[in-house]
């Protein structure tokens, strides 16, 4: 026994090393659109630091599925969504995305591929041939060959101009000229910190500090808080999700009180963000520090009332579904899906090689196009012999050359509820400046 | 230098909630001969029951208590219905170890549908700073220290100077010796899963409440903090578990003051990788109070 003994408890150093340690297809051919159900993949973060952005994903995916599948399918093909974890690592995110591809020879699309994961993944996918929507910000992807991504969202570097310009040029507040940076130490956050940094400091601002914090659970900032207010900034950048709640509530408890002002990316218009930040700081501390940065959306007109019917209609899959209405993720998601399903039909064609270039054709338009805001509109005009352009809940796309579709900010806010509300936007001559002085 | 004072006292916020959890796991395993790796997650189970209790309304001071019985109730149980059971088959320490993962698994998966993914905070101001020179802590931190402090003396008491405690030392030297001297040491056990399990739902609520705000995936975030002071200190050692705790909570905070806080977990796992290189036992090995008595 005592033997036995021993041997176990020499045994506990060798395994906490091991727990240390652990820390870390084929398409249809030819013509025809086939048969069988097709399946759209997520692959995205569900659980880790970032598994508030698997959600966000799956959300824009079931309504798409719905507004497909109640509008006849793809030629008769139901479409349904399935989550594939990259836990945000791309360790985990390799495996992940060779199992979604081995064992499913029905994707139509794929959607997520995070910066968290992107790199790792994106490549995979583009061997798959697969066509892909990525919510990436990187700007290795700015001018990418690869025939299959497509990201609809600026790149992670006019984000961080934007939040400069809120910094600069924002309403309700004299400029700031005292910023600390504040993002993750994950590679999704890190993107933006050099961009920031060149912009704001060449327009004459000061970066206090630049913390790069640990996103894991339960993770306490106290001293790293300590130091940043010694730094005293008039402002915090950032974008440190998981993580902002408790670094805040942690801002508020060590400066008596007094909250200072914070601006976050595109990524904080976020309901699981907006709680946990809310539920950390309190509500009117939140509205009046907090100012973030998004796309212009409209949240209105016949694609986004089409988006919000199937996004409500989607709880019994997931009950937080209606969450995201907002979310501009989420809405571009959605649009990518659509645009993928009336690809099929315009090609006729479920073979991913000879649709994907046709996406690009329906989210630019070609001359004479007819503009659709629904699956429902678009495959009624290309059943009609017409050419079509897709204007979604996400707005109008541009695609260039890289397959990268860009649109402008706007400086936005919050109301109690967590409803995004417009604040202002930057002049083209103030985001011209702010480019220049970034070296974009 | 006012960064590192006050880091000294972050650290001692630190290193009390370190010391609660890893003193009830390094108790757990020293006595029981159980490397429970469910112990993250009955953690966070437990200050989920106190997270309701304090969203009904209900001080989270009084659902600590709650956390603590609730921990309490569910180690005993998970002893008694999956692990003793597996114990009595003779299960070798290896696939005792797998069943507590998949035990840990089973609770983290059961509890998301219920919890969400969501993270949750308790509603608690922190009571205002109070500060002792540079040092600066809420009255919830300081309250927190004075928990650890209090359990840390009452672990030693319980060791040192009752029948229970004794008998729980006997048993960890030799659970045979100690039956045959009349030592009851099946309900010597359902003491230790009761007192470790109580420890281990109160750092939960402690935990969560020195977080800020907590997830389902914390468990697995907790358990390796526990597991490296656990292991600095001595395998099964419930005073160099608070000594592991204490260089633990320290050295991430003065990391943090020091250089990048990306690094200050590195730093703190490349000390206890450096220990374990100079001293494979842990600091206490050959003096801990789980040794035989006299």
């Amino acid at each position: 026994m005592k033997t036995f003994h021993r041997a176990s408890r020499m045994s506990l150093p060798l395994l906490a090393a091991i727990v240390l340690a652990g820390c870390g297809g084929s398409s249809s051919t030819g013509g025809g659109l086939g048969s069988g159900p097709l399946l759209v993949g997520i692959i995205a973060p569900f659980t880790g630091a970032d598994a508030g952005l698997g959600p966000a994903y799956y959300a824009a995916c079931l309504p798409a599925a719905l507004s497909i599948n109640n509008n006849g399918g793809v030629g008769g093909r139901q479409v349904s969504c399935q989550k594939f974890d990259t836990r945000g690592e791309p360790a985990d995110a390799v495996p992940a995305a060779n199992a979604m591809i081995a064992s499913n020879s029905n994707l139509m699309a794929i959607v997520g591929c995070t910066s968290d994961e992107a790199s790792s993944v994106v490549p995979i996918i583009d061997r798959a041939k697969i066509p892909m929507f990525c919510m990436t910000g990187q700007s290795e992807f700015n001018k990418t060959t690869l025939k299959y991504f497509h990201r609809l969202v600026p790149a992670d570097v006019y984000d961080a101009y934007a939040m400069v310009g809120s910094a600069l040029y924002g309403p309700g507040h004299s400029p700031y000229h005292k910023a600390a940076l504040v993002f993750g130490n994950d590679i999704g956050s890190q993107a933006f910190v050099k961009p920031a940094t060149d912009a704001f400091t060449k327009l004459g601002g000061t970066i206090t500090i630049n913390q790069a914090i640990n996103l894991a659970p339960g993770t306490s900032y106290r001293t790293e808080v300590a130091a940043m207010l010694q730094s005293k900034p008039d402002v915090i950048l950032t974008e440190a999700l998981g993580a902002a709640g408790t670094y805040l509530k942690e801002v508020k408890s060590q400066n008596n009180g007094q909250m200072i002002p914070f601006l976050g990316t595109s990524a904080t218009i976020d309901p699981v963000w907006f709680q946990q930040v809310r539920d950390a700081i309190g509500i009117t501390d939140f509205l009046k520090y907090y100012q973030g940065v998004d796309l212009g959306y409209t949240f209105s007109g016949p694609a986004y009332s089409e988006f919000i019917t199937n996004l409500n209609a989607s709880v019994s899959q997931f009950a937080d579904a209606p969450k995201y209405k907002q979310r501009g993720s989420t809405l571009h998601l959605y649009d990518g899906i659509i645009m993928s399903a009336l690809a099929m039909v315009a090609t006729n064609s479920a073979d991913r090689t000879v649709y994907d270039p046709k996406i690009i054709d329906i989210g630019n338009g070609t001359s004479g196009a007819m503009v659709v805001n629904t699956y429902k509109d678009g495959v009624a005009a290309l059943k009609s012999g017409k050419s079509i352009r897709f204007v979604g809940a996400g707005g109008e796309n541009q695609f260039n050359q890289y397959n990268n579709s860009q649109s402008g900010y706007i400086l936005v806010t919050y109301d109690k509820d967590g409803n995004e509300v417009k604040v202002g936007e930057l002049t083209p001559e103030q985001t011209s400046t702010i480019i220049n002085a970034g070296g974009a | 230098m006012n960064l590192f004072v006050a880091a000294f006292g972050f650290g001692l916020v630190s290193m009390s909630v370190i010391a609660i959890a890893a003193v009830g796991f390094t108790m757990q395993f020293g006595i029981t001969n159980m490397i429970n790796l469910a112990y993250g997650e009955v953690m966070v189970s437990s200050a989920y029951v106190a997270y309701y209790l304090n969203k009904a309304g209900i001080s989270v001071w009084i659902g600590m208590v709650a956390g603590a019985l609730f921990g309490s109730v569910f180690s005993f149980l998970l002893n008694r219905f999956i692990y003793a059971p597996f114990m009595r088959r003779g299960t070798a320490n290896l696939g005792m170890v797998i069943v507590s993962l998949a035990v840990s698994l089973m609770i983290a998966n059961l509890l998301l549908p219920i919890v969400g993914y969501y993270p949750v905070s308790y509603q608690e101001d922190g009571g205002g700073l109070i500060r002792l020179g540079p040092i600066a802590l809420t009255r919830d931190q300081f309250i927190v220290i004075g928990i650890a402090v209090v359990l840390m003396l009452a672990i030693h008491a319980l060791l040192t100077y009752t029948r229970l405690g004794k008998a729980m030392r006997a048993t960890a030297a030799n659970a045979t010796l100690a039956r045959n001297c009349g030592i009851p040491t099946g309900r010597v056990i359902d003491g230790v899963w009761l007192i470790t399990g109580a420890l281990c739902g109160l750092a939960g609520v402690v935990a969560a409440l020195n977080a800020g705000s907590f997830v389902i995936g914390n468990g697995a975030a907790f358990l390796i903090t526990i597991l490296a002071a656990a292991v600095l200190g001595g395998a099964g050692q419930p005073y160099g578990a608070m000594i592991g705790a204490v260089l633990i909570g320290l050295i991430t905070e003065f990391s943090a003051a020091a250089w990048s806080p990306q690094y200050k977990e590195v730093v703190a796992f490349a000390v206890l990788v450096l220990v374990m290189v100079l001293r494979p036992q842990g600091l206490l090995a050959k003096r801990g109070a789980l040794a035989a008595a006299g």
